[in-house]
């Protein structure tokens, strides 16, 4: 059992997890993830795409919301761009995936410098109101160069291979999704653990201060910009290949709220939260039509008319719950029960 | 030039209920620092309320809103309670998170009580077209521009002149301050909340009034953002004028440039307002220390 | 630290539980049942379309059990909720493969999401029947097992804008359009550009909105500096309306081409205030349509007060859309497969529909049905709608 911390190097400060049994556990995970297609059914294997994608969205979104402090609600734009982007250089101009989901992040992360230059000076839910804007401004956009996005439309995604497996098929997709969201968490990982990291949690802790420290503002702020639009971009990628196709309408203003919910109910900054925010939120729909279910008779004619509002109105419900009760959400959840059986009997 | 005088009448028209909304965005974020994003639902449920008062009572304006706005003030009272107060001291991004919560229950309320289905909202004003020089108006536009004039001088004398004004103002600026002063701060911000709610309930009725009621009316809190953030979050008074003037750009813009420029114009003017003055035209500088 | 992830494993095997379906030879069809999917808008602001669409459905399938199903099997009809975004409806219709292992669908959504559940149709070579969906995007390309009824939103308004060149141009005819800035508006102008091409008509502008725009002020007046006398009207429910509302107020006279959405009640009673006595162009019965009429007492058994609210011409076209797939699949006898439904469908000709629409017939390259047009024209005192001209193809 272990009792307490004592190390004695920088690096192993700076370790992503000090602890075989983590490493132990991950990589039995890793395991676990590995096997999924051969354990569940189709529509779970999509549930779980929809939940990597949005996990690689999520985190992206955190690095730049959690980590630095930066509050966004453009998410949806930059996803509208990370799909469009892919699905034009995927089906006008005939690039593979590998190098299109590159572009697709590199897209939505030079554009993003556009609304981070001017965002510098703002602060709080003053930028993320100029980031909503931002978020319509591109809906307006896609809609009016129609000759490049086709406008109203959409896309259709031919089929796309990767090493000649067929990304419309469930299990080569899960895959592809798999090691694209393994990736991007340990990215996000890697990059919390770097000067640069650190600079950001200076500047979400008090940007002042931070810049008396010595760190240029402008210069990790626009990087948060760039590196969290980059992850979102890709996966508003993965988005258009799973759905193959792209239209405005799927690019909601709602989304962007979601995806706010996802890192605030998983907790602010971590990437292990943001995955957690991510499976729960998916999820909760499913648990709550099965709930439903199983209280009422979905046929009974009074309560058909009300049950899908029921299901929305629970989902704010959960949220509220969520904010008041467990505000660290549910990676703080984890780490209460993890101390609780680490110290256990004693209290501290 | 009346091309241009008639822009200028239907975007004073819709800057009034642009107006409205941001003053009720403005209240609660001056005494909370917390914008609140169920205010467009806030305004969709008291529209609603009232849209049923009137099919049971047939009320007229007036009396439709001697009715309607207490109820809305119970309504935001009885919503701090509940969702606001219980966070107190959290982070403001929480909080603001709780009313996004909010605003996901209050729409799908809204819906289960009244039903999707669309519905035209007489509230006993006459719908023949009023002149004002070369400019038209239905006389219920009119209400709203004067409604709008009214809420702000209303709320301009209360900030300035009445102990619960001053007390709101103090909470505004500073909240431990004001709480050892001995102002009850939880009582300020429920103050808030009703008020906000009173204004939502007004903006609510008028733009229905005008605009027809629907169950997507709540996307009008949205749409306002434009104005409270041009006129500074917290400055009530900035939010009113911001509203006029994004309604007029808003007309302008569809006007002379078309394209369907209006539903973005907006968003394009706060983001450049933004980048000279990042806390609006009339908001507060915060002065930060270290 | 990352060790908590399996409890995300966890939770997804749980669920794939009930995830895993049975494989059946053929899916969805048990000796006693043929489960039909249906993905829909059940929430939200569009939610009355889903709400008629399900009624039409049920009231469908009810009418096929009591007089004895398909060979019988009885129709179950098992609906999702889209809440009218298009990602959702390719989870939905996933889901309605995968764990509820349907068989045909039938009740489809809105354009945009019928098009992101295509990809899905087309692999498990679903029996498709578009009710609620007739644009061009849908059968062109042909998907060989999508099968699609009504005018396409084109069609509709060169109907109506032939009307009113025909029958009641003003004096100085300038047309004029306002349209969404979606799939839908983009149809709309389609068949307002062929009207002006066609009948040789004077285009003075057109214009485009987003969708849920309230205030159309300036519009009006671009409108009325185009000096337009006939209105090609393409928004929607309260936006169409506070389009006729604007031009009351400046005082404009019109002829008002609208959406078919605007022949439902509730519609139709927020745009009657304005005064314009507006043209609809239809594929489906008006509620007033002797066949309408004659339909809700026939079925009336079927349905429930709240049901009978919800009733409108989505319910029509959805009733019709399942009979037409029940006859499909009544001709196959027994040994019912996927195959030989879309087989049998592709051979439907001159289906009745009692009037709901024309005779539905899909032999034709598109796959498409139903697709003549009646003129209405609203009557301002009881918002009632007047027939104009018979069901003709456009």
């Amino acid at each position: 059992m272990r009792t307490g911390h004592f190390k004695d190097s920088y690096a192993s400060l700076v370790a992503l997890s000090d602890s075989r049994t983590a490493w132990v556990w991950t990589g039995l995970m890793a395991l676990a993830l590995l096997a999924l297609p051969l354990l569940v059914g189709a529509y779970s294997l999509t549930l779980a795409v929809t939940i990597l994608v949005a996990i690689v969205g999520a985190i992206g979104l955190n690095l730049l919301t959690g980590t630095t402090g930066l509050i966004s609600l453009g998410q949806s734009g930059f996803l509208a761009i990370g799909a469009y982007t892919n699905g034009i250089l995927l089906t006008d101009h005939g690039w593979p995936i590998w190098a299109s989901l590159p572009a697709a992040g590199l897209v939505a992360a030079a554009i993003s410098l556009l609304v981070g230059i001017p965002s510098l000076r703002l602060k709080g839910l003053y930028l993320a109101i100029t980031t909503l804007a931002f978020s319509f401004i591109v809906n307006y956009l896609i809609l009016f160069f129609e000759g490049v996005t086709h406008g109203s439309n959409g896309i259709f995604l031919g089929d796309v291979t990767i090493f000649g497996f067929d990304l419309s098929a469930d299990r080569p997709l899960y895959y592809f999704t798999l090691a694209i969201t393994v990736l991007v968490a340990l990215g996000a990982l890697n990059l919390g653990r770097t000067r640069i990291g650190r600079a950001w949690l200076a500047i979400r802790d008090h940007d002042i201060a931070a810049r008396a420290m010595g760190i240029d503002l402008v210069r990790y702020k626009l990087l948060a910009f760039f590196m969290s639009s980059f992850f979102i971009g890709i996966a508003g990628a993965l988005m258009s290949l799973q759905i193959r196709f792209i239209n405005i309408d799927i690019f909601g203003f709602l989304l962007s709220i979601e995806a706010l919910a996802i890192i605030i109910l998983g907790g602010l900054g971590s990437v292990a939260g943001a995955i957690l925010g991510t499976v729960f939120l998916t999820l909760l729909p499913e648990a709550i039509r099965l709930a439903l279910s199983l209280i009422v008779d979905p046929n009974a004619s009074t309560y058909s008319k009300y049950i899908y509002e029921i299901r929305g109105i629970t989902y704010g419900v959960v949220m509220v719950l969520f904010l008041r009760f467990k505000p660290d959400g549910l990676i703080g959840l984890w780490r209460d029960a993890k101390k609780f059986f680490v110290n256990w009997p004693l209290a501290y | 030039m009346e091309y241009f005088a008639l822009l200028l009448g239907s975007g004073l028209v819709i800057g009034a209920t642009y107006g409205l909304v941001g003053m009720g965005f403005a209240i609660i974020y001056k005494a909370t620092g917390v914008v609140n994003f169920a205010q467009g639902e806030l305004l969709m449920l008291t529209a609603y309320i009232a849209f049923s008062l009137t099919q049971g009572l047939a009320l007229s304006f007036f009396p439709l809103l001697l009715v309607t706005l207490p109820i809305a003030m119970a309504l935001g009272v009885l919503l701090e309670r509940i969702f606001i107060r219980p966070m107190l001291g959290e982070p403001a991004f929480s909080i603001v998170m709780v009313t996004v919560g909010l605003s996901v229950i209050l729409r799908g309320l809204t819906i289960m009580i009244w039903g999707p289905d669309p519905h035209e909202f007489p509230i006993g004003l006459s719908t023949t077209v009023v002149h004002l020089g070369p400019v038209p108006f239905y006389p219920v536009q009119l209400y709203a521009l004067g409604s709008l004039a009214i809420a702000t001088g209303g709320a301009w004398a209360f900030f300035r002149f009445t102990r619960l004004g001053i007390a709101m103002r103090a909470v505004a600026s500073n909240e431990a301050a004001a709480l050892l002063m001995g102002i009850r701060v939880d009582r300020i911000h429920m103050l808030a909340w009703s008020f906000s709610a009173a204004i939502a309930a007004l903006a609510g009725v008028l733009f229905a009034a005008m605009f027809k009621l629907g169950p997507t009316i709540w996307f009008e809190g949205l749409r306002s953002f434009p104005a409270v953030i041009l006129g500074g979050l917290d400055s009530v008074l900035g939010a009113a004028l911001g509203g006029l003037v994004v309604g007029v750009i808003e007309n302008m813009a569809q006007g002379y440039l078309g394209q369907g420029l209006r539903e973005i114009a907006g968003f394009v003017v706060i983001v450049l307002i933004l980048m000279v003055r990042p806390y609006g035209l009339f908001g507060d500088r915060q002065i930060e220390r270290v | 630290m990352r060790g908590m992830l399996k409890f995300a494993l966890l939770a997804l095997g749980t669920l794939s539980a009930g995830g895993t379906a049975a494989w059946a030879a053929e899916p969805g069809i048990t000796d006693t049942e043929i489960r039909i999917g249906d993905v829909n808008i059940m929430t939200g602001p569009a939610s009355f379309i889903g709400q008629a669409v399900s009624v039409g459905s049920k009231v469908a399938a009810a009418e096929i059990n009591a007089a004895g199903g398909i060979n019988g099997r009885k129709i179950v009809i098992h609906t999702e909720d889209d809440g009218y975004v298009p990602a959702r409806s390719f989870q939905a219709l996933k889901k309605l493969i995968e764990v509820d292992d349907i068989f045909a669908l039938n009740g489809t959504s809105g354009t945009a999401n019928v098009l992101a559940m295509m990809p899905l149709i087309t692999k498990a070579n679903l029996p498709t029947v578009v009710t609620t969906a007739p644009n061009e995007l849908v059968y062109n390309p042909v998907r060989p097992s999508v099968f699609t009824i009504g005018a396409s939103y084109e069609a509709a308004f060169f109907a109506q804008l032939k009307y009113i060149h025909e029958h009641n141009e003003p004096k100085t005819p300038v047309y004029g359009l306002i349209r969404q800035d979606d799939d839908f508006g983009v149809a709309v102008e389609n068949g307002y550009s062929r009207a002006i091409k066609e009948l040789g008509l004077k285009d003075g502008i057109r214009l485009k909105y987003k969708k849920g725009q309230t205030d159309f002020g300036a519009e009006l007046l671009q409108m009325r500096e185009a000096g337009v006398t006939v209105l090609a009207n393409g928004a929607i429910i309260a936006s169409a309306a506070n389009v006729l509302s604007e031009a009351r107020k400046l005082g404009l006279d019109l002829q008002v081409a609208d959406v078919w959405s605007e022949i439902m009640p509730p519609s139709a009673k927020l745009l009657a205030p304005a005064g314009y006595s507006f043209f609809v162009g239809d594929y489906i019965a008006s509620m007033t349509d002797p066949a309408a009429v004659s339909w809700l007492e026939r079925t009336k058994q079927y349905m429930s007060d709240t049901d009978r609210q919800a009733v409108n011409r989505y319910t029509f076209i959805t009733y019709a859309g399942l009979k037409v797939l029940a006859k499909a699949m009544a001709a196959c006898g027994k040994e019912l497969t996927r195959a030989c439904t879309v087989e049998n469908l592709k051979k439907t000709h001159g289906f009745e529909t009692g009037g709901l629409t024309a005779p539905i017939s899909f032999d034709n390259e598109k796959q498409l049905g139903g697709t003549e047009v009646k003129v209405y024209q609203v009557n301002l005192a009881d918002v009632s709608f007047k027939t104009l001209t018979g069901y003709t193809q456009y």
